[in-house]
């Protein structure tokens, strides 16, 4: 018989709940994306749910483990949506598919599956897809009112699944600019200039960076911040590891932006740039691979953003969130090890008293 | 799920309250039993009193099968170590001293005393203490032990020696901070009875008062939820009526586990039991309300300690409400007079640290506070996740332990670590496995990693005593051998000597030498011999300490 043990009362959440509100919340970020890039994120995340979900299953079946409550806990679903709302929005099917397959199949069951994992699945996708294919992986669409020759839906999947529009042209047409030049993203962009000996005032000049952070960008993270508070407020996930790694971006770009604002992109460009805010608050916040402790939080978090900006600046990658992510990852185990909390009785004021309660004996 | 619209006080506390970490907010389910009056059951027939119903030992029965006996009287007292008494919570008949099931986690059995009640419910004589402020110390402990009063918040530990400390004692604690959802035992006692729960509280601190400052009384501070706006208005009536003007009212927000001894410790004062400590460590004594209540029944009453108030409650329960129990009715008969079909689960306690109740025919013990009553098919537990590490747990836990991790080790057996991860300071309140969102046990674990533990301690004591002793014996056997060595070596240089000397070529010298020589060699022999005897005592003696 299975003795019932206390507590008898649970809180009413579940794994999947929390993460179908993860999804939610990236929702108007998404919805932001597609406006200004074209639905081609929306045919990724589909893509990369499918391919998620039949390699979970696949994978269950093997190890002999049930498949539908693991399949419905939702946690491979959210990974596919992270790496969805990562990648360009008209890369290649196939490189979706491999990249959401080995997140699935080494970065999480090869670990033991869900809970198991050390690297978030997400982000080892990403960069083995970055590293693999760099020219495609960083090839941006310009937002549609930059773009010369706006992508229709009919050609984006014609790209997608063929690698050209539906006349033949290659991915390259789809990403001149009004100007005539090919787009890259703003981060991209800032960084092939500075490379060229411009100063960060020219580079300026150029109409993708109007607003604060380029033209789309500041809105799509301004989109996923929204629902990243959102997370926070419904305490669906904690507030210091997106607050550290904000606090990371913001001071170490301060730092460089401090020492020389010619050549170093300012801290507010910084935070609203590429994938800032999904990066902080959807996926530095896996709870599987972020630190657990309260002070473990921030640091993890910290840790984070200032890797990012250093990467963003001396790196050869313009983006640099998923490097991060995956560094920090490695450093869990000692971070958590050495920011356990201080747990009751232990304090110093205590053990005074207890050697003064000794001596009165 | 139905909603509780429970009133808040908004009385604000008369000292500034701390807080503490942690903590959860299950439904608190305490309308359906604390708006009806405190009443009675009929009796049942039988009572199963388990002699070890308090912590501690058992408690050693005076009366015999077949005995008549009178509430009240005394029917099993102290082994005089750490135990308590206990007296016949109704009159009639001793019908057996005999293993029966007893409400306990494990479901086992254990030595009870059955009690056959007559109904006549017929008090033996009671002598109450007269004016308490006239007694002294030894006497007030004393009465406290033979009322059979132990600890009534949940442990059960026998109230004498927790008030035996009498250094450093400089206040009181009131325990009325009932943060289990569903109980309201002590909710009610306070609204009804607050003043005799005052008188109680002021006979224990009678125990300390003119001790630091001569003069002075020991200050008292009730620490009590607030989610109980009459209890505490009750209780500010009889401070005022009674003129304790040195008690003190910490309201503290509702939130569970803020009942928990060390929990509300650190929110009525900010300070924390040192680990491995003791309440007094720290000036504090804590006692529950309801002990406090018994206390005051025993004193002015001269009531011994046979029944308590008891919530019984939960879903399937039409009955709800706090009743006056005598200890020993059995959970089935509190069933049948709940009105509760018999495929009911029965949970003792509350919903966060309560346990089953496996065999209903069980008595109540001092510590039963509450039965919850659920039907069986509310209580499946739902399928255990793999951990995703959300740390929802660790913003839970009141301790401030890391609880996932705990859980990490425990489950895989690394008993170690988990006392790394300081397993043993984890109050088992069970707010980490509340909010879990794999519904992972983790009370569970923790539980089983304590008792493993617990276990490989006892087993490595009994082997350190093992390997103690042998060595001793080792040591014991190489020492007789040595001074046995030592004997012959000297036996030996003996006559090595005597030959030498016997060997000189003086004659006259040699004669000597040699009568000399014999009369040693005599002695020497003489000596061995006795060597030899001691030897063997030394055996024998060694035998008899083995056979002790
Ligand atoms: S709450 Fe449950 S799932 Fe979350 S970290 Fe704790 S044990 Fe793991
Ligand atoms: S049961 Fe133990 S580990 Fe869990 S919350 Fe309570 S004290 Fe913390």
């Amino acid at each position: 018989m299975n003795i019932l043990s206390s507590p008898f009362d649970k809180k009413p959440n579940s794994v999947i709940e929390l993460m179908l509100w993860v999804i939610g919340a990236t929702l108007p970020g998404l919805l932001v994306l597609v406006y200004f890039f074209g639905i081609g994120v929306i045919v990724n995340v589909i893509i990369a749910s499918i391919t998620a979900l039949a390699c979970e299953a696949l994978i269950l079946k093997l190890r002999n483990r049930p498949v539908l409550p693991i399949l419905f806990d939702g946690s491979a679903l959210l990974t596919a949506w992270l790496i969805g709302l990562a990648l360009p929005p008209l890369l290649p099917w196939w490189m979706t598919v491999v990249g959401t397959a080995f997140a699935i199949i080494f970065a999480k069951h090869v670990y033991g599956g869900l809970g198991n994992n050390l690297f978030n699945p997400a982000m080892v996708a990403y960069v083995l897809l970055l590293i693999s294919f760099p020219v495609q992986m960083t090839a941006w669409l310009p937002p549609v009112e930059l773009a010369q020759n706006p992508v229709g839906v009919a050609d984006t999947f014609a790209y997608i699944f063929t690698g050209a529009n539906l006349s033949g042209q290659d991915l390259n047409y789809a990403r001149l600019g009004v100007d005539g030049f090919t787009m890259a993203t703003p981060l991209d962009h800032v960084k092939t200039e500075l490379s060229q000996g411009f100063r960060i005032a020219e580079i300026n000049q150029n109409p993708m960076l109007a607003g604060f952070s380029g033209v789309g960008w500041f809105w799509v993270n301004l989109a996923f911040l929204v629902g990243g508070l959102v997370l926070m407020i419904r305490k669906v996930i904690g507030w210091q590891l997106p607050a550290g790694a904000l606090l990371g971006i913001f001071l170490t770009s301060f730092l460089f932006y401090g020492i020389d604002t010619d050549h170093y992109l300012s801290p507010l460009f910084h935070t609203f740039a590429g994938a800032t805010m999904l990066g902080a608050f959807f996926i530095a916040t896996d709870p599987v691979t972020a630190s657990t402790t309260p002070k473990g939080r921030w640091i993890f978090g910290f840790g984070i953003g200032a890797i990012t900006i250093i990467i963003r600046t001396f790196g050869g990658y313009p983006d640099a969130i998923a490097f991060a992510v995956l560094i920090m990852n490695m450093a869990v185990p000692m971070i958590d090890y050495y920011t356990r909390p201080k747990v009751y009785g232990h304090n110093k004021i205590n053990s005074a008293n207890k050697s003064e309660a000794k001596h009165a004996e | 799920m139905e909603k509780d619209l429970i009133e808040r006080s908004n009385y604000s506390s008369e000292i500034p309250v701390y807080q503490i970490p942690g903590g959860v907010h299950p439904t608190e389910h305490k309308t359906q039993s604390n708006s009806q009056a405190i009443a009675k059951l009929p009796l049942a027939d039988e009572l199963v009193i388990n002699l070890k119903g308090q912590a501690g030992n058992r408690t050693l029965p005076v009366v015999a099968i077949g005995d008549k006996v009178l509430k009240g009287q005394v029917i099993a007292e102290s082994d005089g170590v750490f135990s308590s008494f206990y007296h016949a919570p109704s009159s009639g008949l001793i019908k057996a001293i005999e293993q029966r099931p007893i409400a306990h986690p494990s479901g086992l059995t254990d030595l009870c005393v059955v009690l056959e009640t007559d109904g006549a419910d017929k008090w033996c004589e009671l002598t109450p203490a007269g004016d308490p402020s006239s007694l002294s110390r030894q006497e007030i402990l004393s009465r406290i032990f033979e009322s059979g009063i132990v600890g009534l918040g949940g442990a059960s530990f026998p109230s004498h020696i927790k008030l035996q400390r009498q250094q450093g004692i400089d206040s009181l604690i009131l325990n009325a901070a009932e943060c289990e959802p569903y109980i309201t035992c002590d909710d009610r006692l306070l609204q009804e009875h607050s003043e005799q729960v005052l008188l109680g509280a002021k006979i224990v601190a009678s125990l300390y008062s003119n001790n630091s400052e001569p003069g002075s009384e020991l200050g008292i501070i009730i620490g009590i939820e607030d989610n109980k706006p009459k209890a505490i208005d009750a209780l500010i009536q009889a401070r005022d009526k009674l003129k304790f003007q040195n008690i003190k009212l910490a309201v503290v927000p509702t939130k569970y586990p803020s009942g928990g001894e060390k929990q509300l410790i650190q929110l009525v004062t900010g300070k924390q039991v040192p680990q491995g400590g003791l309440p007094a460590d720290l000036g504090i004594v804590m006692h529950n309300v309801a002990t406090c209540f018994a206390i005051y029944e025993a004193f002015y009453l001269g009531k011994p300690l046979i029944d308590r108030l008891v919530t019984l409650t939960g879903e399937v329960c039409l009955n709800k409400g706090n009743y006056r129990i005598p200890i020993g009715t059995p959970i089935e008969h509190l069933r049948k007079a709940s009105q509760v079909e018999s495929e009911c689960t029965a949970i003792m306690g509350g919903p966060m640290m309560g346990f089953e109740i496996l065999d209903k025919q069980a008595g109540i013990v001092k510590a039963s506070n509450c039965i919850i009553f659920k039907s069986a098919q509310t209580l499946t537990q739902a399928a255990e996740l793999p951990c995703i590490r959300c740390g929802a747990c660790m913003d839970a836990c009141p301790a401030s332990l890391l609880p996932q991790q705990l859980y990490w080790h425990a489950k895989a057996d690394e008993f170690e670590k988990t006392e790394d991860y300081n397993l043993f300071d984890c109050i088992e309140c069970g707010a980490c496995a509340y909010v879990c969102p794999s519904n992972i046990p983790l009370v569970q674990y923790y539980r089983y990693a304590k008792s493993n533990i617990r276990d490989q301690k006892i087993e490595k004591a009994k082997s350190d005593k093992a390997r103690e002793r042998h060595e001793a014996r080792l040591e014991r056997i190489e020492r007789v051998k040595r001074e046995k060595a030592e004997k012959h070596k000297k036996a030996a240089e003996a006559r090595r000597k005597a030959a030498e000397a016997a060997g000189q070529t003086d004659a006259k010298k040699a004669a000597v030498a040699a009568a000399l020589a014999r009369v040693n060699k005599k002695k020497a022999q003489a000596s061995q011999e006795t060597d030899d005897n001691t030897t063997n005592q030394a055996t024998d003696n060694h035998s008899k300490d083995e056979s002790s």
